[in-house]
């Protein structure tokens, strides 16, 4: 296996697939999946979703994971790089690529308090600290006290929370700190399956769970799959169903956000990307279709019946994974257990994607200013510590939703579709489709020049523009931000202004330097 | 669940099998990383 100078490198095919696919596959993948699909149409959501997965979720992997491998053979790591590479008469385009290092970070700062979360109910599961719990206000009420919203018999402050947050980041640090081989791709390769085989056991614990109440016989298990994978086909004549799709495609593959560039640019030249891209898709597919829809709806249905479900299914991805999952499984016997594999699963599922959100930042250090990686992390921890803070002591006021919105859905949409126009405008779409094919182990099918060329920016303009005019406008006009909380929402958001700024002055000194030095060795 | 809600998950999940099932063959088939 050659290594590109002293850049980082892969172990192993396998690894890197379980990287990209462990990156991908989240706490979307059990709890937002199900709970968009139930909601938009059951079944008939299908359509819409492997339309968007075919047209949209993986042309954008396959032209993430081309343009990654192509920026790492100049030993650009990020998105600013990479654009460059791809346009170097173009001065400014390396500036829209801070996109892909501002987005990760963004996602990160937020991301890793939730993902502790789901550590420390995994000991709580175990230990049996909400094991007395059998209702939803209690349960609620239960996580509302961890997250430090409010005070009651089970915690009366921030400390414990504080605690998992801190033992999280320093896991995610720790990870990054061995690099890609012997830091994320060594998590990779136990985690993934780990996650795997916790996924399997709950779902074989829901298929077996029958009719547990013998006067509710409608509320069973084959019922449950029901509320799900029912057909409503009036659904379809939706745009709403349609973008809603589009969305769940986006996010659960993580595309649009920079990972899979900086990911992919440890590849070398001729290795494959297409199989390998393919195949992280399917995994994160698997997870998701599979494991993910066979969970958590099906377990609510035959515990809170055909008439709570509704609302359990558009209570959102905190309530269902937080509150009514483990109420579903403090009924079951081994509810102690099972509660372990469910939050540890989560839990698997989001470190194996916050070391990634991480490391666009590293390699951009590394990279750009040639900085070892010990003092990159160093650089990168610090920073990134002081700027998780806001979410955890300001949560409930707005601050997560509004980098969310930032970090994780607006810049996503805008980076993807610069990254469309430049791969198969910019660059040609002829030279595009030899590097897609260089060193691949599959010909990707001919149809897709033209789906990649057309349709794929195509689906990202009309996803942009709708959501934009829908949903959007009122976010950015902070329409539904109370009073009270518009200065948390206000300062969140100069702050992510203060943050895109110092990337765009970074890129620019590194910029400056390579040129000075240029200069010098003439 | 009715039967058309057991086509759409059977159709979902051998699709997706069998992406993953192609998928994994070839890549054990194949080449290292370079």
């Amino acid at each position: 296996m050659k290594q590109a100078k002293k850049r980082n490198s892969w172990g192993s095919r396998l690894g890197v697939i379980m990287a990209v696919a462990g990156s991908a596959v989240g706490l979307g993948n059990f709890l937002r999946f199900p709970a968009k699909a139930a909601s938009n149409g059951g079944g008939a959501f299908m359509i819409p979703y492997f339309t968007a997965l075919l047209l949209l979720g993986i042309p954008l992997m396959w032209i993430e994971w081309t343009l990654g491998r192509y920026g790492g053979g100049f030993e650009h790591g990020t998105a600013p790089g990479i654009f460059h590479s791809l346009w170097q008469k173009n001065r400014f385009i390396k500036y829209f690529g801070t996109i892909g290092i501002f987005g990760p970070l963004v996602i990160f700062i937020y991301y890793t308090y939730i993902e502790s979360w789901t550590l420390a109910y995994s000991f709580f599961a175990i230990t049996g600290k909400y094991s007395a719990l059998t209702d939803q206000a209690s349960m609620k009420s239960f996580l509302s006290a961890f997250q430090g919203l409010e005070k009651n018999r089970y915690f009366n402050g921030l400390g414990v929370a504080y605690s998992f947050f801190l033992i999280t980041f320093i896991a995610n640090i720790w990870v990054i700190y061995y690099g890609i081989k012997g830091g994320i791709e060594r998590l990779c390769k136990w985690a993934m399956p780990l996650l795997f085989i916790f996924a399997l056991v709950l779902m074989a614990r829901v298929l077996t769970l029958g009719a547990p109440d013998a006067l509710k016989p409608d509320w069973n298990v084959n019922n449950g799959f029901g509320f799900l994978w029912n057909p409503d086909f009036s659904a379809l004549k939706s745009a709403k169903v349609w973008l809603e799709a589009a969305g769940q495609i986006f996010f659960t593959l993580s595309v649009g956000i920079g990972v899979i560039l900086t990911y992919a640019s440890y590849l070398s030249k001729g290795d494959d990307v297409v199989l390998s891209g393919l195949t992280a898709a399917g995994t994160n597919e698997l997870a998701e279709v599979i494991l993910g829809a066979s969970i958590i709806i099906p377990a609510a249905f035959v515990f809170f019946g055909p008439s709570d479900i509704q609302s359990i299914a558009r209570s959102g991805v905190f309530n269902l994974g937080f509150v009514t999952m483990p109420l579903v499984l403090n009924k079951l016997p081994l509810s102690q257990i099972l509660g372990f594999f469910w939050f540890a699963l989560l839990f698997l599922a989001g470190i194996t994607s916050s070391v990634s959100l991480a490391q666009p930042a590293v390699a951009f250090l590394e990279d750009e200013f040639e900085i070892n990686r010990k003092k990159a992390v160093s650089i990168f921890g610090i920073a990134s510590f002081l700027l998780c803070q806001p979410a955890i002591f300001f949560l409930g006021r707005g601050v997560v939703d509004e980098l969310d919105f930032w970090g994780g859905t607006f810049f996503l949409v805008v980076f993807a579709t610069i990254e469309t126009i430049l791969f198969a405008w910019v660059f040609g779409m002829e030279k595009a489709w030899d590097e897609i094919h260089k060193g691949a182990d599959m010909r990707v099918p001919r149809v897709y020049k033209f789906i990649i060329k057309y349709i794929t920016p195509a689906f990202l303009f009309i996803i942009l523009g709708m959501w934009f005019w829908q949903e959007w406008l009122p976010i950015i006009f902070m329409k539904n931000v109370s009073p009270a909380d518009r200065p948390f929402v206000f300062w969140t958001r100069l702050g992510l202004a203060l943050i895109f700024v110092i990337l765009v002055v970074l890129v620019r000194i590194a910029w400056k330097r390579k040129k000075a030095a240029e200069e010098r060795l003439r | 669940m009715k039967p058309e809600g057991f086509v759409f998950l059977f159709i979902s999940w051998g699709l997706i099998l069998g992406l993953i099932t192609f998928c994994l063959i070839k890549v054990f088939s194949k080449k290292e990383l370079k």
